[in-house]
């Protein structure tokens, strides 16, 4: 009995033994077969149904099934291929997108742009680099259309991984506030950020249970949200890596970078917060909000927040048609200063480092940006149903508009883009107004590697969370020592250690320009 | 009997000792192109980060102290409640009682980090109208740091008390019902039953779960931890363990090897505690040791 047992305890064991084994080499396998699907001319021809899969930012549209169905039956017929996309939500995506990397998960075409982890991500080997070969045979239209600037712009040292947007953009941020309670309270017309203080100090004085302003701060963001406006903006600086607090300024030919938390006018900016939060002008618990701020805003719960024109331009025209009762208008704060020309990585998409399909991947990213029946298709839906056409660069939205909306399109902004005629003047004015103070600066394209520093860079990033956002929303009463401390956690991070190395790679950088 | 086993057996190999392959991940300098096992090495760079932020002290303390907390607090009420069922109730308060006490346990982190931001919220939380309809100042819960260890210990009683309570009356059931009728006609009255029978009775189930609770002692439960706090700078200093550290580490900066290497750590330490523990428990009494 005791020998039948010890056997079968060994055959099992031995059984276990081999499950082990088998399951090692099957990963070691996969992994190897994958690094040989890197090859691109393994695409072959349209001769084979390819199905690539995408995957966007964004929630998923509700008529997702229908528009992306109708792609697919002309995809099918013009180069054989189907398309499955994939929605990471805007509530986490920031969490999720690294992990789709890092999960090596199978997916072919990736949104991204230079505040969605583009560099990093390149950096990191997660995207297929772009040869010109590869661009002029398989996106020969988006190879012609994009000005060679725009495609030095993607490049991270040296190398391109992403087929950008083709379109101008000026990404200065501007307040969106509502002007019919400015009419109300008879306050002074916002202009500037002293008249804007007094209107988010003046909204909760007198509406009960609205905020002045409202963000969603500490969802890995580590910056107060008017920090572009009052802090880049206002003083003509320019802040390299948003996950470290150094910056330039735009006046400096030099680009000598230095720790923005340690400046009189951060100082001078942590007294305007802490005004405005003593005196409600946003929730005590703003770092615990989980809300989206722009739906906050249109229940009429809060009274202000900063995007970039672009953004709050359309929710102006979503406003006038869904909640004329609030005036809602953007702002300048910053007129007379530097406008901020964005580079072509604001919106883009790239390869997925492991895509077997990269020819078939970048045929696509050819129709998209330059194909007029595809790019009306995917950026404004079915006709007459979410959009009517005007002419040949107008459209109206649609009365199922809102069901086919808020994801990362804008991967594929070209010259076919069309303007909605609800999209309200004043931006266009606005933007027009802009251009002659846009400035281009040496360091636009710089993009820092981290390599030689990421311990301190992850260190610094969990100083920034932990001592600058409570410190920038006001929830910190002694601010001198608030700051005090922040610079004092920076410098134990190795925040100078991380501004010797990137200094050093600026001044590479601008030598090799010269 | 070894068929009956190997489900066991099988399960453990794949998401215990199988994923344990993953380890060398925090010695590597990993990219995609290498993968787990083809990146490079470089040796014990990717616990610097750990060490040298200056956290490492505080995160570990921090998830120490709170899981010393929970098993301690938790197992107390869990037995106190099961004593009490057992002792006091009738059949259908007892069943409906567990019920409820049960309930808690099934309710997801994130729904129950969203209760809290109602109750708790400074400005329209539950908490703060109650006391100014009482003519008391609001509290300012989200911003003090204070309050947060006795939130999180109660909130965890709170949530496991019904699924502990059960274990302990089930094995106060299996205590040998003629152990009581003896002392009853001795002449112990309840609560000399109840410390002289049931807590002896009970203490190898007590001394097993303790054991298993503290080998994870270095493992914060992340999902409470990062639902009930979120990324607010302001309780890091009382609330953030290591669990959250890593993630808020991984998600912003995106570094595995760093996280594996973190996570390493957590393992060696809770290797050497259930190590130290067990032999302690061996030393005292060698019957009831796990091994």
């Amino acid at each position: 009995m005791v020998m039948r047992q010890k056997r079968k305890l060994g055959s099992l064991l031995l059984a276990a033994l081999l499950l082990l084994a088998t399951l090692l080499t099957a990963c070691g396998g996969t992994k190897e077969k994958e690094t040989a699907g890197d090859n691109p001319a393994a695409g072959g021809s349209d001769s084979e149904a390819v199905t690539l899969k995408m995957l966007l930012i964004g929630g998923k549209p509700v008529d997702y099934d229908e528009v992306f169905g109708k792609l697919n039956e002309i995809l099918k017929e013009k180069i054989n291929t189907t398309v499955e996309a994939e929605f990471l939500d805007w509530s986490d995506w920031t969490q999720k997108y690294p992990l789709k990397f890092a999960a090596s998960e199978d997916f072919d075409i990736v949104y991204t742009a230079n505040w969605a982890y583009y560099n990093d991500q390149a950096l990191k080997g997660g995207f297929l680099e772009l040869t010109e070969d590869m661009l002029k045979e398989h996106a020969p239209k988006t190879f012609e259309a994009l000005p060679q600037t725009a495609w030095d712009q993607a490049k991270v040292n040296g190398k391109l991984y992403m087929v950008p947007q083709n379109s101008q953009e000026v990404i200065d941020k501007v307040v969106l506030i509502r002007q019919d309670l400015v009419d109300k309270y008879k306050l002074d017309p916002v202009t500037d950020p002293a008249t804007y203080a007094e209107y988010v100090k003046a909204v909760p004085a007198n509406e009960k249970g609205v905020s002045g302003f409202g963000a969603k701060p500490a969802d890995g963001w580590k910056w107060h949200e008017l920090d572009d406006v009052l802090l880049e903006q206002q003083n003509q600086w320019s802040v390299i890596n948003t996950g470290i607090p150094l910056a330039y300024s735009l006046d400096d030919e030099s680009g000598k970078v230095f720790n923005v938390y340690d400046t009189p006018e951060f100082r001078e900016l942590l007294s305007y917060y802490k005004d405005l939060a003593d005196n409600g002008g946003w929730s005590k618990n703003i770092v615990n909000n989980k809300n989206d701020v722009w739906q906050d805003m249109k229940a009429g719960k809060v009274a202000s927040y900063a995007q970039n024109l672009g953004t709050v331009a359309f929710n102006v025209a979503e406003a006038r048609r869904d909640t004329p009762q609030y005036d809602m208008m953007f702002v300048d704060l910053t007129p007379d200063k530097y406008k901020t020309s964005a580079i072509s990585t604001q919106n883009g998409l790239a390869i997925h480092a492991t895509s077997k399909h990269a020819e078939r991947a970048l045929e696509l990213i050819d129709l998209l940006q330059n194909d007029r029946e595809i790019h009306d298709l995917t950026m404004y839906g079915i006709a007459d149903k979410h959009y009517k056409p005007i002419g040949d660069d107008r459209y109206e939205p649609g009365p199922s508009a809102a069901n086919y909306t808020g994801f990362s399109n804008w991967g594929w902004n070209s010259l076919l883009n069309r303007t909605d005629t609800s999209y309200p003047k004043e931006a266009d004015d606005m933007l027009a107004s802009w251009q002659d103070k846009v400035h281009h600066s040496a360091l636009e394209t710089f993009v820092f590697d981290d390599t030689n520093v990421k311990n301190q860079v992850a260190s610094i990033g969990n100083v920034m969370l932990r001592y600058a956002i409570p410190l920038e929303y006001g929830l910190i009463q002694d601010l001198d020592k608030g700051q005090a401390d922040l610079i004092k956690q920076l410098q134990a991070a190795g925040l100078d250690k991380v501004q010797t190395e990137m200094q050093t790679q600026i001044d590479a950088f601008l030598a090799a320009q010269n | 009997m070894l068929l009956m086993l190997a489900p066991a057996v099988l399960f453990f190999l794949l998401f215990a000792y199988v994923p344990m392959a993953g380890i060398v991940l925090a010695f590597k300098q990993f990219n995609y192109d290498g993968g787990v096992f083809g990146s490079p090495w470089n040796g014990l760079d990717n616990f610097k980060f750990f060490f040298d932020s200056g956290d490492a002290w505080r995160v570990t303390r921090n998830t120490a102290l709170y899981n010393i907390a929970f098993i301690v607090v938790n197992n107390v009420l869990q037995i106190f409640a099961a004593i009490l069922l057992f002792e006091a109730a009738g059949k259908w308060f007892r069943k409906i009682a567990q019920t409820i006490m049960f309930l808690p346990y099934f309710i997801s982190w994130v729904v129950v980090g969203a209760i809290a931001y109602n109750l708790f919220n400074f400005d329209v939380g539950t908490i703060n109208m109650l006391r100014q309809g009482l003519g008391m100042e609001p509290v300012d819960i989200y911003n003090t740091s204070a309050y947060w260890p006795f939130i999180l210990v109660a909130v965890s009683a709170w949530k496991t008390l019904g699924y502990g309570m059960v274990m302990y009356l089930a094995a106060i059931t299996g205590i040998d019902t003629e152990m009581y009728e003896a002392a009853e006609i001795d002449g112990a009255n309840i609560f000399q039953r109840i410390w002289k029978i049931t807590l002896p009775n009970l203490m190898p189930t007590v001394i097993i779960l303790v054991l298993l609770a503290i080998g994870n002692i270095f493992r914060g439960d992340f999902g409470m931890f990062y639902n009930m706090v979120g990324n607010n700078g302001l309780l890091f200093a009382s609330t953030d363990v290591i669990d959250t550290f890593v993630f808020r580490s991984l998600t912003t900066s995106n570094e595995i090897g760093m996280s594996a290497a973190a996570g390493f750590y957590q393992s060696v330490l809770g290797f050497a505690t259930i190590m130290f523990a067990n032999y302690a428990v061996r030393k005292y009494d060698k019957d009831r040791a796990l091994f």
